[in-house]
Protein backbone atom coordinates (compact mmCIF):
# COMPACT_ATOMS: atom_id res chain seq x y z
CA UNK A 1 0.00 0.00 0.00
CA UNK A 2 2.88 2.55 1.54
CA UNK A 3 4.87 1.63 -2.27
CA UNK A 4 1.74 2.34 -3.78
CA UNK A 5 1.43 5.88 -2.47
CA UNK A 6 5.07 6.27 -3.07
CA UNK A 7 4.77 5.59 -6.56
CA UNK A 8 1.86 7.87 -6.84
CA UNK A 9 3.67 10.56 -5.31
CA UNK A 10 6.83 10.13 -7.59
CA UNK A 11 4.68 10.31 -10.16
CA UNK A 12 3.04 13.87 -9.43
CA UNK A 13 3.09 16.29 -11.72
CA UNK A 14 5.93 18.93 -11.03
CA UNK A 15 6.87 22.12 -12.25
CA UNK A 16 10.07 23.69 -11.67
CA UNK A 17 8.80 27.03 -12.17
CA UNK A 18 6.12 26.69 -9.42
CA UNK A 19 9.01 25.44 -7.09
CA UNK A 20 11.14 28.25 -7.98
CA UNK A 21 8.53 30.82 -7.14
CA UNK A 22 7.82 29.08 -3.80
CA UNK A 23 11.36 29.56 -2.22
CA UNK A 24 11.46 33.01 -4.21
CA UNK A 25 8.57 33.81 -2.04
CA UNK A 26 9.47 31.91 1.08
CA UNK A 27 12.93 33.53 0.82
CA UNK A 28 11.71 36.80 0.63
CA UNK A 29 9.13 36.46 3.66
CA UNK A 30 11.77 35.70 5.57
CA UNK A 31 14.22 38.58 4.39
CA UNK A 32 11.58 41.02 5.07
CA UNK A 33 11.49 40.04 8.54
CA UNK A 34 15.03 39.26 9.22
CA UNK A 35 16.75 41.98 7.17
CA UNK A 36 18.72 44.51 9.33
CA UNK A 37 16.93 47.49 9.56
CA UNK A 38 14.96 47.94 12.74
CA UNK A 39 11.47 47.18 12.12
CA UNK A 40 9.99 49.51 15.20
CA UNK A 41 11.98 52.61 14.06
CA UNK A 42 13.65 54.46 16.69
CA UNK A 43 10.30 54.92 19.83
CA UNK A 44 10.32 52.52 22.83
CA UNK A 45 7.60 50.41 23.59
CA UNK A 46 6.07 52.78 26.42
CA UNK A 47 6.59 56.20 23.88
CA UNK A 48 3.93 54.57 21.88
CA UNK A 49 1.71 53.74 23.97
CA UNK A 50 1.53 57.05 25.50
CA UNK A 51 0.95 58.15 21.68
CA UNK A 52 -1.19 55.94 21.24
CA UNK A 53 -3.40 56.57 24.29
CA UNK A 54 -3.30 60.61 23.48
CA UNK A 55 -4.43 59.97 19.57
CA UNK A 56 -7.13 57.74 21.11
CA UNK A 57 -8.29 60.42 23.20
CA UNK A 58 -8.59 62.87 20.68
CA UNK A 59 -10.63 60.68 18.03
CA UNK A 60 -13.66 61.82 20.41
CA UNK A 61 -15.86 64.71 18.91
CA UNK A 62 -14.43 67.78 20.67
CA UNK A 63 -17.95 69.11 21.60
CA UNK A 64 -18.11 65.57 23.62
CA UNK A 65 -14.70 66.09 25.04
CA UNK A 66 -15.65 69.28 26.81
CA UNK A 67 -18.91 68.43 28.25
CA UNK A 68 -18.70 64.68 28.36
CA UNK A 69 -22.50 64.36 26.49
CA UNK A 70 -22.34 62.30 24.03
CA UNK A 71 -25.75 63.91 22.29
CA UNK A 72 -23.81 67.05 21.27
CA UNK A 73 -22.21 64.40 18.90
CA UNK A 74 -25.40 64.68 16.42
CA UNK A 75 -25.48 68.29 15.46
CA UNK A 76 -21.36 68.22 15.19
CA UNK A 77 -21.81 65.20 12.85
CA UNK A 78 -24.38 67.15 10.47
CA UNK A 79 -22.22 70.53 10.94
CA UNK A 80 -19.35 69.03 9.21
CA UNK A 81 -21.87 67.25 6.43
CA UNK A 82 -23.58 70.09 5.50
CA UNK A 83 -20.26 72.12 5.43
CA UNK A 84 -18.36 70.53 3.20
CA UNK A 85 -18.64 66.97 3.52
CA UNK A 86 -21.93 66.01 1.28
CA UNK A 87 -20.08 68.31 -1.84
CA UNK A 88 -16.36 65.82 -1.24
CA UNK A 89 -18.74 63.25 -1.47
CA UNK A 90 -20.70 63.79 -4.60
CA UNK A 91 -17.38 65.09 -6.14
CA UNK A 92 -15.65 61.92 -5.02
CA UNK A 93 -18.59 59.61 -6.52
CA UNK A 94 -18.58 62.28 -9.80
CA UNK A 95 -15.11 61.24 -10.28
CA UNK A 96 -15.32 57.86 -10.11
CA UNK A 97 -18.24 57.61 -12.40
CA UNK A 98 -16.63 59.88 -14.93
CA UNK A 99 -13.47 57.87 -15.02
CA UNK A 100 -14.55 53.98 -15.34
CA UNK A 101 -16.86 55.70 -18.09
CA UNK A 102 -14.11 56.92 -19.58
CA UNK A 103 -11.69 54.02 -19.64
CA UNK A 104 -15.02 51.72 -20.51
CA UNK A 105 -15.26 53.89 -23.55
CA UNK A 106 -11.42 53.46 -24.69
CA UNK A 107 -10.85 49.82 -23.71
CA UNK A 108 -13.83 49.09 -25.72
CA UNK A 109 -13.09 49.40 -29.11
CA UNK A 110 -9.08 48.30 -28.06
CA UNK A 111 -11.02 44.68 -27.64
CA UNK A 112 -10.84 42.91 -31.06
CA UNK A 113 -7.48 44.13 -31.52
CA UNK A 114 -6.60 42.77 -27.75
CA UNK A 115 -8.09 39.34 -28.37
CA UNK A 116 -5.72 36.18 -28.31
CA UNK A 117 -8.14 34.83 -30.94
CA UNK A 118 -9.39 37.57 -33.25
CA UNK A 119 -6.01 39.85 -33.37
CA UNK A 120 -4.01 37.43 -35.65
CA UNK A 121 -3.42 36.26 -38.89
CA UNK A 122 -6.00 32.99 -39.00
CA UNK A 123 -8.55 34.67 -36.89
CA UNK A 124 -9.57 31.32 -34.28
CA UNK A 125 -7.44 28.91 -36.61
CA UNK A 126 -9.26 30.03 -39.69
CA UNK A 127 -7.80 30.69 -42.86
CA UNK A 128 -8.89 34.33 -43.46
CA UNK A 129 -8.23 34.89 -46.77
CA UNK A 130 -4.86 35.54 -48.57
CA UNK A 131 -3.31 38.72 -47.75
CA UNK A 132 0.76 40.40 -48.23
CA UNK A 133 3.69 39.63 -45.87
CA UNK A 134 3.69 42.90 -44.56
CA UNK A 135 -0.19 42.81 -43.58
CA UNK A 136 0.24 39.19 -42.14
CA UNK A 137 3.08 40.43 -40.07
CA UNK A 138 0.87 43.94 -38.80
CA UNK A 139 -1.85 41.19 -37.39
CA UNK A 140 0.13 39.45 -35.93
CA UNK A 141 2.23 41.73 -33.79
CA UNK A 142 -0.76 44.57 -32.82
CA UNK A 143 -2.09 41.66 -30.69
CA UNK A 144 0.86 41.77 -28.51
CA UNK A 145 1.57 45.29 -28.34
CA UNK A 146 -1.77 46.11 -27.31
CA UNK A 147 -2.04 43.63 -24.49
CA UNK A 148 1.58 45.01 -23.23
CA UNK A 149 -0.26 48.54 -23.61
CA UNK A 150 -2.96 47.20 -20.66
CA UNK A 151 0.35 45.98 -18.62
CA UNK A 152 1.91 49.47 -18.55
CA UNK A 153 -1.60 51.39 -18.26
CA UNK A 154 -1.74 49.30 -15.07
CA UNK A 155 1.32 49.20 -14.00
CA UNK A 156 1.48 52.40 -12.95
CA UNK A 157 -0.37 53.15 -9.44
CA UNK A 158 -3.00 55.85 -9.86
CA UNK A 159 -1.86 57.71 -7.09
CA UNK A 160 1.27 58.57 -8.68
CA UNK A 161 0.10 59.19 -12.30
CA UNK A 162 -2.42 61.67 -10.67
CA UNK A 163 0.64 63.51 -8.56
CA UNK A 164 2.38 64.01 -11.63
CA UNK A 165 -0.71 64.91 -13.83
CA UNK A 166 -1.31 67.89 -10.86
CA UNK A 167 1.87 69.27 -11.66
CA UNK A 168 1.50 69.38 -14.98
CA UNK A 169 -2.13 70.46 -15.34
CA UNK A 170 -2.94 72.18 -12.35
CA UNK A 171 -5.06 71.62 -9.66
CA UNK A 172 -8.23 70.71 -11.00
CA UNK A 173 -10.18 67.74 -11.36
CA UNK A 174 -9.52 66.24 -14.93
CA UNK A 175 -5.88 64.75 -13.51
CA UNK A 176 -7.67 62.81 -11.11
CA UNK A 177 -9.97 61.35 -13.33
CA UNK A 178 -7.41 60.69 -16.04
CA UNK A 179 -4.98 58.94 -13.63
CA UNK A 180 -7.66 56.78 -12.74
CA UNK A 181 -9.08 56.17 -16.22
CA UNK A 182 -6.03 55.24 -17.54
CA UNK A 183 -4.75 52.72 -14.83
CA UNK A 184 -8.42 51.22 -15.48
CA UNK A 185 -7.68 51.18 -18.77
CA UNK A 186 -5.07 48.47 -18.16
CA UNK A 187 -7.24 46.38 -15.74
CA UNK A 188 -10.85 46.64 -17.50
CA UNK A 189 -8.36 45.47 -20.56
CA UNK A 190 -7.27 43.02 -19.17
CA UNK A 191 -10.64 41.49 -17.57
CA UNK A 192 -12.58 41.89 -20.69
CA UNK A 193 -9.50 40.56 -22.51
CA UNK A 194 -10.42 37.11 -20.07
CA UNK A 195 -14.16 37.31 -21.02
CA UNK A 196 -13.57 37.74 -24.63
CA UNK A 197 -10.78 34.81 -24.22
CA UNK A 198 -13.14 32.49 -22.34
CA UNK A 199 -16.37 33.44 -25.03
CA UNK A 200 -17.78 30.65 -26.60
CA UNK A 201 -16.45 30.55 -30.02
CA UNK A 202 -19.19 28.86 -32.01
CA UNK A 203 -21.23 32.05 -32.96
CA UNK A 204 -18.09 34.22 -34.13
CA UNK A 205 -16.35 31.22 -35.80
CA UNK A 206 -19.69 30.82 -38.19
CA UNK A 207 -19.42 34.92 -38.71
CA UNK A 208 -16.05 34.22 -39.50
CA UNK A 209 -16.77 31.67 -42.33
CA UNK A 210 -19.69 33.27 -43.37
CA UNK A 211 -17.12 36.09 -44.64
CA UNK A 212 -17.97 38.84 -42.12
CA UNK A 213 -14.99 40.89 -40.92
CA UNK A 214 -13.22 40.84 -37.55
CA UNK A 215 -14.72 44.05 -35.93
CA UNK A 216 -17.68 42.75 -36.94
CA UNK A 217 -17.73 39.36 -35.65
CA UNK A 218 -16.63 41.32 -32.56
CA UNK A 219 -19.64 43.99 -32.46
CA UNK A 220 -22.56 41.75 -33.54
CA UNK A 221 -21.76 38.32 -31.79
CA UNK A 222 -18.76 38.48 -28.77
CA UNK A 223 -20.25 42.15 -27.42
CA UNK A 224 -23.47 41.01 -27.38
CA UNK A 225 -23.51 37.61 -26.22
CA UNK A 226 -20.53 38.89 -23.04
CA UNK A 227 -22.48 42.11 -22.32
CA UNK A 228 -23.71 41.04 -18.36
CA UNK A 229 -20.03 39.49 -18.06
CA UNK A 230 -18.66 43.15 -19.13
CA UNK A 231 -21.37 44.74 -16.88
CA UNK A 232 -20.13 42.91 -14.01
CA UNK A 233 -16.50 44.00 -14.53
CA UNK A 234 -17.37 47.25 -14.96
CA UNK A 235 -19.02 47.84 -11.74
CA UNK A 236 -16.61 45.83 -9.50
CA UNK A 237 -14.17 48.20 -10.82
CA UNK A 238 -16.46 51.24 -10.26
CA UNK A 239 -16.40 50.20 -6.62
CA UNK A 240 -12.52 50.02 -6.66
CA UNK A 241 -12.53 53.50 -8.38
CA UNK A 242 -14.82 54.79 -5.44
CA UNK A 243 -12.08 54.11 -3.23
CA UNK A 244 -9.62 55.39 -5.46
CA UNK A 245 -11.05 58.90 -5.52
CA UNK A 246 -11.49 59.00 -1.69
CA UNK A 247 -7.49 58.87 -1.16
CA UNK A 248 -7.07 61.03 -4.75
CA UNK A 249 -8.05 63.80 -3.07
CA UNK A 250 -5.00 63.79 -0.44
CA UNK A 251 -3.38 65.27 -3.57
CA UNK A 252 -5.10 68.44 -2.65
CA UNK A 253 -8.88 68.35 -4.64
CA UNK A 254 -12.32 68.62 -2.60
CA UNK A 255 -12.75 65.16 -1.86
CA UNK A 256 -13.31 62.86 1.22
CA UNK A 257 -9.39 62.64 0.91
CA UNK A 258 -8.54 66.13 0.85
CA UNK A 259 -10.62 66.57 4.18
CA UNK A 260 -8.59 64.19 5.59
CA UNK A 261 -5.58 65.71 5.07
CA UNK A 262 -6.33 68.78 6.37
CA UNK A 263 -7.54 68.05 9.36
CA UNK A 264 -4.65 65.78 10.19
CA UNK A 265 -2.69 66.66 12.79
CA UNK A 266 -4.99 69.50 14.20
CA UNK A 267 -8.67 67.84 14.11
CA UNK A 268 -8.08 64.31 14.51
CA UNK A 269 -11.57 64.16 15.77
CA UNK A 270 -13.38 65.70 12.33
CA UNK A 271 -10.29 63.59 10.29
CA UNK A 272 -11.60 60.38 12.01
CA UNK A 273 -15.26 61.41 11.04
CA UNK A 274 -14.36 61.71 7.69
CA UNK A 275 -12.94 58.62 7.71
CA UNK A 276 -15.63 56.48 8.46
CA UNK A 277 -18.19 58.68 6.19
CA UNK A 278 -15.68 57.82 3.25
CA UNK A 279 -16.05 53.87 4.65
CA UNK A 280 -19.69 53.98 5.07
CA UNK A 281 -19.65 55.15 1.45
CA UNK A 282 -17.18 52.63 0.56
CA UNK A 283 -19.29 50.02 2.23
CA UNK A 284 -22.35 51.09 0.75
CA UNK A 285 -21.25 51.58 -3.07
CA UNK A 286 -19.71 47.71 -2.36
CA UNK A 287 -23.02 46.51 -1.62
CA UNK A 288 -24.68 48.37 -4.37
CA UNK A 289 -21.70 46.72 -7.27
CA UNK A 290 -22.12 43.39 -5.56
CA UNK A 291 -26.05 43.36 -5.55
CA UNK A 292 -26.03 44.15 -9.22
CA UNK A 293 -23.04 41.76 -10.03
CA UNK A 294 -25.47 39.06 -8.36
CA UNK A 295 -28.61 40.08 -10.34
CA UNK A 296 -26.61 40.20 -13.99
CA UNK A 297 -25.03 36.59 -13.07
CA UNK B 1 -29.37 34.86 -31.53
CA UNK B 2 -30.26 37.33 -28.97
CA UNK B 3 -33.45 37.77 -28.93
CA UNK B 4 -35.02 41.76 -29.46
CA UNK B 5 -35.89 42.74 -25.80
CA UNK B 6 -32.34 41.98 -24.33
CA UNK B 7 -31.21 43.97 -27.03
CA UNK B 8 -33.77 46.86 -26.29
CA UNK B 9 -32.17 46.74 -22.75
CA UNK B 10 -28.73 46.38 -23.46
CA UNK B 11 -28.76 49.46 -25.58
CA UNK B 12 -30.73 51.26 -23.02
CA UNK B 13 -28.09 50.18 -20.56
CA UNK B 14 -25.49 51.71 -22.89
CA UNK B 15 -27.17 54.98 -23.49
CA UNK B 16 -27.96 55.59 -19.55
CA UNK B 17 -24.02 54.64 -19.14
CA UNK B 18 -23.42 57.80 -21.42
CA UNK B 19 -25.70 60.03 -20.38
CA UNK B 20 -24.31 59.53 -16.72
CA UNK B 21 -20.72 60.37 -17.76
CA UNK B 22 -22.37 63.93 -19.19
CA UNK B 23 -23.55 64.37 -15.98
CA UNK B 24 -20.90 63.86 -13.90
CA UNK B 25 -18.79 65.82 -16.71
CA UNK B 26 -21.26 68.91 -16.09
CA UNK B 27 -21.10 68.45 -12.37
CA UNK B 28 -17.69 68.58 -11.49
CA UNK B 29 -16.43 71.55 -14.71
CA UNK B 30 -14.96 69.08 -16.92
CA UNK B 31 -14.25 70.52 -20.22
CA UNK B 32 -11.97 69.83 -22.91
CA UNK B 33 -10.17 73.07 -22.27
CA UNK B 34 -9.08 71.26 -18.76
CA UNK B 35 -6.95 69.02 -20.48
CA UNK B 36 -4.42 71.65 -22.24
CA UNK B 37 -1.88 73.41 -19.04
CA UNK B 38 -3.25 76.58 -18.04
CA UNK B 39 -0.51 78.95 -18.79
CA UNK B 40 3.05 79.20 -20.15
CA UNK B 41 5.21 78.05 -17.45
CA UNK B 42 3.43 74.52 -16.82
CA UNK B 43 3.57 74.06 -20.97
CA UNK B 44 7.33 74.53 -20.60
CA UNK B 45 7.43 72.11 -17.68
CA UNK B 46 4.86 69.72 -19.24
CA UNK B 47 7.05 69.70 -22.22
CA UNK B 48 10.13 69.21 -20.00
CA UNK B 49 8.86 66.47 -18.02
CA UNK B 50 8.02 64.08 -21.11
CA UNK B 51 11.55 65.38 -22.36
CA UNK B 52 13.17 63.69 -19.45
CA UNK B 53 11.45 60.58 -20.44
CA UNK B 54 13.25 59.54 -23.55
CA UNK B 55 16.68 60.99 -20.92
CA UNK B 56 16.41 59.42 -17.61
CA UNK B 57 19.37 60.09 -15.29
CA UNK B 58 22.05 58.02 -15.06
CA UNK B 59 23.89 60.14 -12.83
CA UNK B 60 22.19 62.84 -10.20
CA UNK B 61 20.88 65.73 -11.27
CA UNK B 62 21.09 67.49 -7.60
CA UNK B 63 25.04 68.78 -7.18
CA UNK B 64 24.59 68.44 -4.17
CA UNK B 65 24.98 64.53 -3.21
CA UNK B 66 28.21 63.84 -1.78
CA UNK B 67 30.66 62.15 -3.62
CA UNK B 68 30.48 58.90 -1.64
CA UNK B 69 26.47 58.29 -2.10
CA UNK B 70 25.64 54.95 -3.96
CA UNK B 71 25.21 55.47 -8.10
CA UNK B 72 21.90 56.63 -8.89
CA UNK B 73 20.72 53.09 -10.47
CA UNK B 74 22.16 51.20 -7.43
CA UNK B 75 19.58 53.50 -5.17
CA UNK B 76 16.95 53.13 -7.41
CA UNK B 77 17.55 49.18 -7.27
CA UNK B 78 17.78 49.49 -3.46
CA UNK B 79 14.53 51.52 -3.49
CA UNK B 80 13.23 48.59 -5.59
CA UNK B 81 13.96 45.99 -3.43
CA UNK B 82 12.71 47.98 -0.15
CA UNK B 83 9.30 47.94 -1.83
CA UNK B 84 9.53 44.41 -2.63
CA UNK B 85 10.44 43.78 1.28
CA UNK B 86 7.60 45.83 2.11
CA UNK B 87 5.36 44.16 -0.07
CA UNK B 88 6.72 40.61 1.45
CA UNK B 89 6.47 41.43 4.97
CA UNK B 90 2.53 43.08 4.73
CA UNK B 91 1.48 39.67 2.72
CA UNK B 92 2.98 37.47 5.18
CA UNK B 93 0.72 39.11 7.65
CA UNK B 94 -1.92 39.61 5.43
CA UNK B 95 -2.49 36.03 4.51
CA UNK B 96 -2.57 34.05 7.86
CA UNK B 97 -5.44 36.43 9.31
CA UNK B 98 -7.32 35.98 5.86
CA UNK B 99 -7.44 32.47 6.06
CA UNK B 100 -8.40 32.14 9.64
CA UNK B 101 -11.49 35.00 8.54
CA UNK B 102 -11.77 33.36 5.34
CA UNK B 103 -12.36 29.86 6.92
CA UNK B 104 -14.76 31.42 9.82
CA UNK B 105 -16.20 33.44 6.36
CA UNK B 106 -17.20 30.44 4.65
CA UNK B 107 -19.90 27.82 5.30
CA UNK B 108 -19.17 24.76 3.14
CA UNK B 109 -17.79 23.27 6.61
CA UNK B 110 -20.36 23.73 8.78
CA UNK B 111 -21.87 20.18 9.91
CA UNK B 112 -25.14 19.25 8.12
CA UNK B 113 -27.58 17.85 10.69
CA UNK B 114 -26.86 20.40 12.75
CA UNK B 115 -28.54 21.71 16.07
CA UNK B 116 -30.59 24.84 16.07
CA UNK B 117 -28.01 26.28 18.95
CA UNK B 118 -24.82 25.38 16.79
CA UNK B 119 -26.36 26.80 13.81
CA UNK B 120 -27.10 29.93 15.37
CA UNK B 121 -23.31 30.36 17.10
CA UNK B 122 -22.18 29.61 13.68
CA UNK B 123 -24.45 32.02 12.05
CA UNK B 124 -23.24 34.80 14.32
CA UNK B 125 -19.50 34.20 13.80
CA UNK B 126 -20.27 34.08 9.59
CA UNK B 127 -21.70 37.09 9.45
CA UNK B 128 -19.70 39.21 12.04
CA UNK B 129 -16.63 37.91 10.17
CA UNK B 130 -17.92 39.10 6.72
CA UNK B 131 -19.13 42.22 8.45
CA UNK B 132 -15.22 42.56 9.77
CA UNK B 133 -14.41 42.07 6.32
CA UNK B 134 -15.82 44.68 4.39
CA UNK B 135 -15.00 47.19 7.55
CA UNK B 136 -11.07 46.08 6.97
CA UNK B 137 -11.75 46.85 3.36
CA UNK B 138 -14.17 49.81 3.08
CA UNK B 139 -10.81 52.03 4.51
CA UNK B 140 -8.28 52.64 1.88
CA UNK B 141 -4.66 51.45 2.74
CA UNK B 142 -2.83 55.03 2.95
CA UNK B 143 -5.80 56.28 5.19
CA UNK B 144 -4.88 52.72 7.52
CA UNK B 145 -1.46 53.82 7.50
CA UNK B 146 -2.14 57.68 7.83
CA UNK B 147 -3.98 56.26 11.06
CA UNK B 148 -1.76 53.78 12.15
CA UNK B 149 1.55 55.65 11.81
CA UNK B 150 -0.04 58.85 13.68
CA UNK B 151 -0.76 56.43 16.15
CA UNK B 152 2.46 54.47 16.85
CA UNK B 153 4.50 56.50 14.75
CA UNK B 154 6.37 56.19 12.12
CA UNK B 155 7.81 53.01 11.15
CA UNK B 156 8.48 49.83 8.83
CA UNK B 157 6.04 47.54 10.71
CA UNK B 158 3.58 50.17 11.67
CA UNK B 159 3.55 50.54 7.60
CA UNK B 160 3.50 46.73 6.93
CA UNK B 161 0.50 46.72 9.20
CA UNK B 162 -1.26 49.66 7.85
CA UNK B 163 -1.08 47.53 4.65
CA UNK B 164 -1.85 44.13 6.06
CA UNK B 165 -4.92 45.39 7.50
CA UNK B 166 -7.03 46.41 4.14
CA UNK B 167 -5.77 42.91 1.88
CA UNK B 168 -6.70 41.09 4.88
CA UNK B 169 -10.19 41.73 4.27
CA UNK B 170 -9.89 41.69 0.78
CA UNK B 171 -8.60 38.10 0.32
CA UNK B 172 -9.93 36.92 3.37
CA UNK B 173 -13.34 37.79 1.47
CA UNK B 174 -12.15 36.05 -1.39
CA UNK B 175 -10.93 33.21 0.09
CA UNK B 176 -14.48 32.45 1.27
CA UNK B 177 -16.47 32.49 -1.71
CA UNK B 178 -13.50 30.58 -3.62
CA UNK B 179 -13.85 27.74 -0.68
CA UNK B 180 -17.81 27.37 -0.64
CA UNK B 181 -17.36 27.83 -4.56
CA UNK B 182 -15.47 24.74 -4.16
CA UNK B 183 -17.00 21.56 -5.60
CA UNK B 184 -18.69 19.73 -2.66
CA UNK B 185 -18.09 16.00 -4.24
CA UNK B 186 -15.02 14.88 -2.53
CA UNK B 187 -16.08 16.34 1.20
CA UNK B 188 -19.18 14.84 1.03
CA UNK B 189 -17.33 11.69 0.33
CA UNK B 190 -15.56 12.10 2.78
CA UNK B 191 -18.43 12.81 4.96
CA UNK B 192 -20.03 9.73 4.22
CA UNK B 193 -17.45 7.68 5.12
CA UNK B 194 -17.43 8.78 8.92
CA UNK B 195 -15.11 12.17 8.39
CA UNK B 196 -15.84 15.35 11.07
CA UNK B 197 -17.07 18.30 9.48
CA UNK B 198 -13.22 20.39 9.97
CA UNK B 199 -11.61 17.01 8.49
CA UNK B 200 -13.88 17.10 5.85
CA UNK B 201 -12.84 21.21 4.90
CA UNK B 202 -8.71 20.23 5.56
CA UNK B 203 -8.60 17.36 3.64
CA UNK B 204 -11.53 17.64 0.71
CA UNK B 205 -11.97 21.13 0.35
CA UNK B 206 -8.99 23.15 1.21
CA UNK B 207 -6.86 21.33 -0.94
CA UNK B 208 -9.05 21.25 -4.10
CA UNK B 209 -9.14 24.76 -3.81
CA UNK B 210 -5.45 25.79 -2.45
CA UNK B 211 -4.27 26.53 -6.38
CA UNK B 212 -7.20 28.98 -6.62
CA UNK B 213 -6.20 30.57 -3.33
CA UNK B 214 -2.31 30.88 -4.32
CA UNK B 215 -3.05 32.51 -7.96
CA UNK B 216 -5.68 35.02 -5.94
CA UNK B 217 -2.81 35.88 -3.63
CA UNK B 218 0.23 36.03 -6.03
CA UNK B 219 -2.87 38.46 -7.69
CA UNK B 220 -2.89 40.61 -4.33
CA UNK B 221 0.97 40.39 -4.16
CA UNK B 222 1.04 42.54 -7.65
CA UNK B 223 -1.23 44.80 -6.11
CA UNK B 224 0.40 44.86 -2.65
CA UNK B 225 3.76 45.92 -4.56
CA UNK B 226 1.88 48.94 -6.36
CA UNK B 227 0.44 50.29 -2.86
CA UNK B 228 3.95 50.06 -0.93
CA UNK B 229 5.28 51.98 -4.04
CA UNK B 230 2.37 54.53 -2.95
CA UNK B 231 3.33 54.01 0.43
CA UNK B 232 6.24 55.79 -0.32
CA UNK B 233 4.32 59.29 -0.84
CA UNK B 234 3.43 59.47 2.89
CA UNK B 235 7.05 58.52 4.00
CA UNK B 236 7.68 55.10 4.20
CA UNK B 237 11.23 54.22 2.55
CA UNK B 238 10.18 52.46 -0.48
CA UNK B 239 10.56 53.86 -4.38
CA UNK B 240 7.52 55.70 -4.14
CA UNK B 241 9.56 57.82 -1.55
CA UNK B 242 12.38 58.47 -3.80
CA UNK B 243 10.25 59.73 -6.84
CA UNK B 244 8.58 61.91 -4.46
CA UNK B 245 11.55 63.66 -3.42
CA UNK B 246 13.34 64.08 -6.85
CA UNK B 247 10.06 65.70 -7.94
CA UNK B 248 9.39 68.01 -5.33
CA UNK B 249 13.17 69.08 -6.53
CA UNK B 250 12.36 68.88 -10.50
CA UNK B 251 14.92 66.89 -10.99
CA UNK B 252 12.67 64.99 -13.96
CA UNK B 253 15.58 63.30 -15.26
CA UNK B 254 15.71 61.02 -11.74
CA UNK B 255 11.96 61.08 -11.39
CA UNK B 256 11.57 59.34 -14.48
CA UNK B 257 14.75 56.48 -13.83
CA UNK B 258 13.23 55.55 -10.70
CA UNK B 259 9.78 55.61 -12.31
CA UNK B 260 11.30 53.18 -15.41
CA UNK B 261 12.96 50.97 -12.29
CA UNK B 262 9.31 50.93 -10.57
CA UNK B 263 7.38 50.00 -13.72
CA UNK B 264 10.33 47.19 -15.00
CA UNK B 265 9.85 45.75 -11.36
CA UNK B 266 5.96 45.47 -11.83
CA UNK B 267 6.18 44.10 -15.61
CA UNK B 268 8.25 41.47 -14.72
CA UNK B 269 6.39 40.71 -10.95
CA UNK B 270 3.18 40.67 -13.66
CA UNK B 271 4.50 38.03 -16.13
CA UNK B 272 5.88 35.91 -13.21
CA UNK B 273 1.78 35.89 -11.81
CA UNK B 274 0.63 35.18 -15.51
CA UNK B 275 3.11 32.05 -15.68
CA UNK B 276 2.26 30.78 -11.92
CA UNK B 277 -1.90 31.13 -13.00
CA UNK B 278 -1.15 29.27 -16.39
CA UNK B 279 0.87 26.48 -14.17
CA UNK B 280 -1.92 25.91 -11.68
CA UNK B 281 -4.46 26.33 -13.99
CA UNK B 282 -6.82 28.25 -12.40
CA UNK B 283 -9.18 30.90 -12.96
CA UNK B 284 -10.22 33.26 -10.43
CA UNK B 285 -10.74 36.07 -12.94
CA UNK B 286 -10.44 38.87 -11.41
CA UNK B 287 -13.54 40.23 -10.18
CA UNK B 288 -13.26 39.59 -6.40
CA UNK B 289 -11.78 42.25 -4.79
Amino acid sequence: MSERVAELRRSREKSLFLRVSALLVGGGIIWAWFSSRPLLGRLSAERRWENFKNFAGELVPSPVRKSGDWSEAGPWAWDLLTDEGFLALMTTLGIATAAIILSATFVLPLLPFASRQLSRPDPFGMWAGRSGTFRVWVRRIVGPVTRFGFVLARAVPEYIVAFLLIALLGLQVWPLVLALAIHNLGILGRLWGEVVENAEPAAAEHALAAGQSRNSVFLSRIYPANFNRFLIYFFYRWETCVKDATVLGMLGLLTLGKLIALSKGFFWDQMFFYILLGASVILIGDLFSTFLRRRLR
Amino acid sequence: MPDAGKYGRRRWVVLGIGLLFLVCAWSLGLTPAGLIPPDATRWERTGEFFKAALNPAFDYEDPNVPDDADPIWLKGLKGVFLTLKFAFGAMSLAIPAALVMGFFGSSSWWPSPCGRALKGGLQTVYFSCRFLMSLLRSIHELIWALLILSAFGMSPLAGMVALALPFSGTLGKVFSELIDEEARDAASALKAIGHRPVQTFLVGTLPAALPNLITYSFYRFECALRSSAVLGFVGIETIGLYIELSHEEFYYREVWTYFYLLLALIVVVDFWGAGIRKRLNANTGGCRA
